[in-house]
């Protein structure tokens, strides 16, 4: 797709095609021979790509997710159908709510109200697989609180608070004042940067082992873990009100207008938590090449673990599916 | 808990042989599972190439429905139809027809005959893009530029990206009528063979799309 929108924005520059850029145009004082394209053409192409592209940064998060809580919940997971199902729900949905990044860019009214509904209805695959992790963790025979434990309940809690003001976006008449403020930024780092950033630390505390065979740091693993999740919220929560308060997005200075006055400690605040939450990170890369020395040699099955890639004993059989260790339910399900 | 014994971490689980399955084989004595397994993980490659390749015509279509569609200025006009549209598409069709009795042909066993088919069926897909060149040409000599209209610009940039395609398969086809041709004593892997074809048939498809979509429609 964005090939596509790339192959002929090419064009309109080099070879005076007039896919997007509009007729009676005056730049620098040069009228262009161009006619009859339009922008929005660009944003349709573009965004078909874009907001899918978002979901591909969250849906294999989704799967470590459900994964390791069912791993150290001790149990399987909750409505494994529906934890199967609703990611595959919500991939499909994701590719028919490109239009909800273009309520004011001058698309018809009645293609907002549909782009509007599908984008509010990816609210209810989301909400069954967010029940079936709290479903599974609730249920747990044991639960097991180990660092990738932690950043799994950590990533929950983001979808969750990320996914709730997608809600307000979804709606062209919020989306009216909200679009191109903080409260949008605030929005998907949110869902997308750091709930994503937390199964990306979730599975690498949990299949470290696997790779290197020692383990990382589980005190350090824990200490990374609380400061950043402290700090995600406290970035990003004074973001969404800097977005209440009308804070445009991509501006170098707000100084400049009297109604961001007061906003402006909110500004300086985000800035030195971005700071140092950046530098709370070097205790995770510290972490990762420490224990790739120096850490604590791994046991051959360290969560214990009954997935396949935790079991290379197995006894396999070309076409047959692994049979599964069973898994014994202390609690009644 | 899980009941695991303690493996060793990093060891390859052991492999059991598992019962033969069908399809493997090529005509020339080098089959089996091997080539099987490695026969559904190139088709599975092939499909992949096939999906985005569609991705990319399916948002080149629908930009082109969406700025027929924006047209106010009365911008867009009608392309006459290349003389030679027809026959090409004719070509192309009878070139996927020969591909594919071909391939049944070398499945079977029938060398002689997979040869004689491929062959055409190359053959027929260079005249194929060879008549392209030559619509281009009419269509450039009647004033029809890619700047004159937006009709025109997509139809270039829809048949230019559909001949890179046929570019690339074609490609493929004269690896697979070379090798037949002058090195038949090297057994060739059906794989390619059957890639190739599955390939060119899609284009084939494809094209019949975009010549629907541009008679009938632009």
């Amino acid at each position: 797709m964005l090939l596509a929108a790339g192959i002929l924005i090419l064009l309109d520059r080099l070879a005076g095609t007039s896919f997007f850029v509009p007729g009676d145009l005056l730049v620098a004082e040069k009228h262009l021979e161009h006619s009859g394209g339009t922008p929005l053409l660009w944003q349709h192409l573009f965004w078909f790509f874009g907001h899918p592209e978002v979901y591909i940064a969250i849906l294999p998060g989704m799967g470590i997710v459900s994964h390791i809580i069912s791993n150290f919940s001790r149990r399987p997971p909750f409505s494994y159908r529906a934890c199967v199902w609703a990611p595959i729900a919500i991939a499909f949905l994701g590719m028919l709510v490109w239009g909800h990044h273009m309520f004011i860019a001058g698309i018809s009214p009645y293609s907002a109200m549909t782009f509007s509904l599908v984008t509010m209805s990816i609210g209810a695959p989301s909400a069954v697989l967010t029940l079936n992790w709290l479903g599974t963790a609730f249920k747990a025979a044991r639960l097991e609180l180990t660092t990738a434990m932690l950043f799994c309940l950590g990533f929950v809690s983001l979808f969750v608070t990320g996914g709730l003001t997608g809600l307000f976006l979804g709606q062209p008449e919020i989306d009216a004042y909200f679009h191109d403020t903080a409260f949008v930024v605030a929005h998907f780092h949110m869902i997308m940067g750091m709930a994503a950033l937390f199964a990306v630390f979730a599975a690498t505390f949990y299949w470290f082992p696997l790779m290197f065979g020692r383990m990382l740091d589980e005190r350090l693993g824990k200490f990374h873990f609380y400061l950043t999740f402290i700090g995600a919220y406290a970035l990003f929560l004074p973001m969404h009100f800097a977005g209440f308060a009308g804070n445009p997005r991509r501006y170098a200075d707000f100084t400049n207008f009297d109604f961001l006055k007061a906003v402006m400690p909110l500004q300086h605040w985000i800035t030195v938590v971005a700071f140092t939450l950046g530098g709370v990170q070097l205790i995770f890369i510290a972490n990762l090449f420490l224990s790739v020395w120096r850490g604590v040699r791994a046991p051959s099955n360290p969560w214990s673990g009954p997935t396949l890639e935790w079991n290379p004993d197995a006894e396999l059989t070309e076409g047959e599916p692994y049979a599964y260790p069973s898994v014994k339910i202390d609690v009644a399900n | 808990m899980a009941t695991i014994t303690e493996p060793t971490i990093g060891a390859p689980p052991p492999l059991k042989p598992g019962p033969p399955r069908g399809g493997g084989g090529d005509g020339g004595g080098d089959g089996g599972s091997d080539q099987s397994r490695s026969g559904t993980t190139a088709r599975i490659a092939v499909y992949i190439g096939m999906v985005a390749s569609t991705m990319t015509f399916t948002a080149l279509l629908s930009a082109m429905f969406v700025r027929r569609g924006l047209a106010t200025n009365n911008d867009w006009h009608r392309l006459p139809v290349p003389p030679l549209l027809w026959w090409n598409t004719a070509a192309l069709l009878l070139s996927s027809v020969a591909i594919d009795i071909g391939r049944r042909a070398f499945l079977a066993g029938r060398r002689r005959e997979f040869r004689v088919l491929w062959l055409t069926g190359t053959v027929l897909g260079t005249w194929f893009l060879i008549g392209q060149a030559i619509n281009w040409k009419f269509l450039s000599d009647h004033g029809f530029y890619m700047q004159h209209n937006p009709a025109s610009a997509f139809f270039y940039v829809l048949t230019w990206a559909h001949a890179a395609h046929v570019i690339g398969a074609l490609g493929a086809l004269y690896f697979v009528a070379c090798r037949t041709l002058f090195f038949p004593f090297i057994p060739l892997n059906r794989n390619v063979m059957e890639v190739s074809a599955i390939f060119w048939h899609f284009l084939d498809v494809m094209w019949l799309i975009l010549m629907a979509i541009f008679v009938f429609w632009t």
